[in-house]
């Protein structure tokens, strides 16, 4: 490999970021005004939250119950043995409330919505509808961008609160099954367990998470040019580059924690 | 060499200008430094072999393609250099309508026409909207595609609604990529009456065509192409008695099949079929 290689690689990689990073503030912009424009596409944004929010909730209620349950059984077996069983409830905040709620929900989104924006996109580029959208004058980041980045972080966010309460609340139906408790000490030691620092942490990765998976989908979903081929490819890195983005944002987010 | 009229390096005193668009796609130049203009009010015809960049150009004057280089003047400012709000209102004020139709999939035909009325006249109540587009396709015999989406509808059906799209928020530009093609006779008579209502309307037409029929029913001036360059550009009766062999050769070519109907353009041009090389 050559320096001129390298360094036209370099530059390409240059060019895409200062494009994407443009790309990101056209959003941004576009996302201020879209309540004073009083949009048409407030429907799209309806649509949207209905497809990422509500229709994901059957899948995220069983991770949620499933992920606390393995949570309570591990803990239940381990901890007692050192003398640490109260532990259980910290341990049952950090992992479903801070860590992985925020982080299995954005990847269920990723699955779920993020191909589908990306692929839908795409579609739309390759038939000329974005065009279509431009010929009579309506911005295709305003009608059609905007209400899917808005309704994902929107969808993000309620899931994950949803995520962490249906996962605490599942730990708790598994905690009857092999060691009964008492609905209101469960509750107890729980509430006594968590930190406001938990709830805001949550809320914050749930956000980036949301406008990362988002502004991934619809960015790979436009750099569709002219083939169907591209459709399945700029779905599967729209995937890659969610679940990449989402973990290093979220090592990120805990590391500024702990600093 | 072919050379461009000494109009086509204008780019103020015509409504719309070309200087120099460069137009590439996978390293291959579509548009290849370009020059043409339009002007305001009448009705302009482009011409030229397939894939030699007719629906690029028109897609750079409608402001829906930004060229790699060069500049589009409207009404001698530069178009792409328009605020966003400008650029909008240009936007408006135009129709485009797209070769392959492109309706939007995910909506009904109702919503299809829909759409521009409610983003942009926000005045007009549901019930008013659904008049209006009502009546367009009414004119057309699809009222009973109100309800179902582009896929279930004919080629030539898609085209004639894309078509009612571009008209419906009845736009001073019309932009028109070969709309004929895959219609029925009735259908071809109906649009062509639209389109000349629109022409006496004073509305500007830009239209990619191969048919004799609607050049010789609009055509006020014409832009010739071939292998993205633009042979000839000016008002029709100048382009007719080009010498330019090239022209003549494109013009025969081009239009030898269209021209057996009913309206023999080769005859408008003064029988140039006689110095086809």
């Amino acid at each position: 490999m050559t320096i001129g290689s390298i360094g036209r690689g370099v530059i390409l990689k240059a060019r895409e970021f200062l494009y994407a990073a443009g790309f990101m503030a056209n959003i941004f912009k576009e996302t201020l005004l879209f309540a004073k424009k009083k949009q048409v596409g407030f429907r799209v944004l309806v649509m949207q939250i209905l497809f990422t929010g509500i229709e994901a909730m059957g899948i995220v209620s069983l991770i949620a119950v499933a992920l606390g349950a393995v949570i309570i059984v591990e803990g239940i077996s381990i901890l007692p043995r050192f003398g640490q069983g109260q532990l259980i409830y910290t341990i049952l905040i950090i992992v479903i409330t801070r860590e992985l709620g925020p982080l299995l929900t954005a990847f269920i989104i990723i699955a779920r919505s993020g191909t589908a924006i990306a692929t839908e996109l795409g579609n739309m580029v390759i038939n000329h509808e974005i065009e279509a959208y431009l010929s009579v004058g309506i911005n295709p980041i305003s009608y059609l961008v905007v209400p899917r980045f808005l309704g994902v972080v929107i969808s993000t966010v309620l899931l994950t609160v949803y995520f962490n309460f249906f996962g605490l609340f599942g730990s708790f139906l598994v905690t009857q099954l092999i060691r009964p408790i008492q609905f209101a000490e469960y509750f107890r030691n729980l509430l006594g367990s968590i930190q406001v620092v938990d709830i805001v942490s949550s809320l914050i990765k749930s956000l980036v998470f949301g406008v990362i998976v988002s502004f991934v989908a619809v960015y790979q979903g436009f750099k569709v040019r002219i083939a169907s081929t591209e459709v399945p490819q700029v779905a599967i890195k729209s995937v890659g580059q969610g679940f990449v983005l989402c973990i290093l944002a979220d090592a990120v987010i805990t590391l500024i924690y702990y600093i | 060499m072919p050379s461009a009229p000494p109009q086509a390096t204008r780019s103020h005193g015509h409504y719309l200008s070309l200087r120099n668009v460069l137009v590439t796609s996978e390293h291959t130049a579509v548009l290849n430094k370009v020059d043409a203009h339009f002007p305001e009010g009448i009705s302009s015809v482009i011409m030229g072999p397939s894939g030699c960049g007719k629906s690029t150009l028109l897609k750079v004057a409608a402001g829906i393609t930004v060229p790699d280089s060069g500049k589009v003047y409207l009404q001698g400012k530069n178009l792409f250099r328009l605020s966003e709000k400008k650029l909008l209102h240009f936007r408006k004020g135009n129709g485009f309508v797209f070769q392959d139709a492109a309706l939007w999939s995910n909506k009904t035909i109702q919503q299809n026409l829909a759409l521009p009325l409610q983003f942009h006249r926000r005045e007009l109540s549901q019930h008013a909207i659904d008049r209006r587009i009502n009546i367009l396709l009414e004119k057309m015999d699809l009222v009973d595609t109100l309800n179902l989406r582009p896929a279930q509808l004919s080629t030539g059906e898609q085209k004639v609604v894309s078509f009612l799209r571009a008209v419906i928020l009845e736009p001073s530009t019309l932009f028109i990529d070969e709309v004929l093609p895959s219609l029925d006779h009735v259908m071809v008579e109906r649009l062509m009456s639209m389109i000349r209502d629109l022409k006496q309307q004073g509305c500007t037409i830009i239209a990619v065509t191969h048919d004799a029929r609607l050049t010789s029913l609009i055509a006020d001036h014409l832009v010739i192409m071939n292998r993205g360059r633009v042979l000839e550009c000016g008002p029709f009766d100048s382009v007719r008695k080009s010498k330019n062999h090239e022209v003549i050769s494109i013009l025969t070519e081009v239009l030898s099949e269209a021209a057996t109907y009913e309206t023999d353009l080769l005859d408008l041009l003064g029988g140039e079929k006689t110095t086809e090389p």
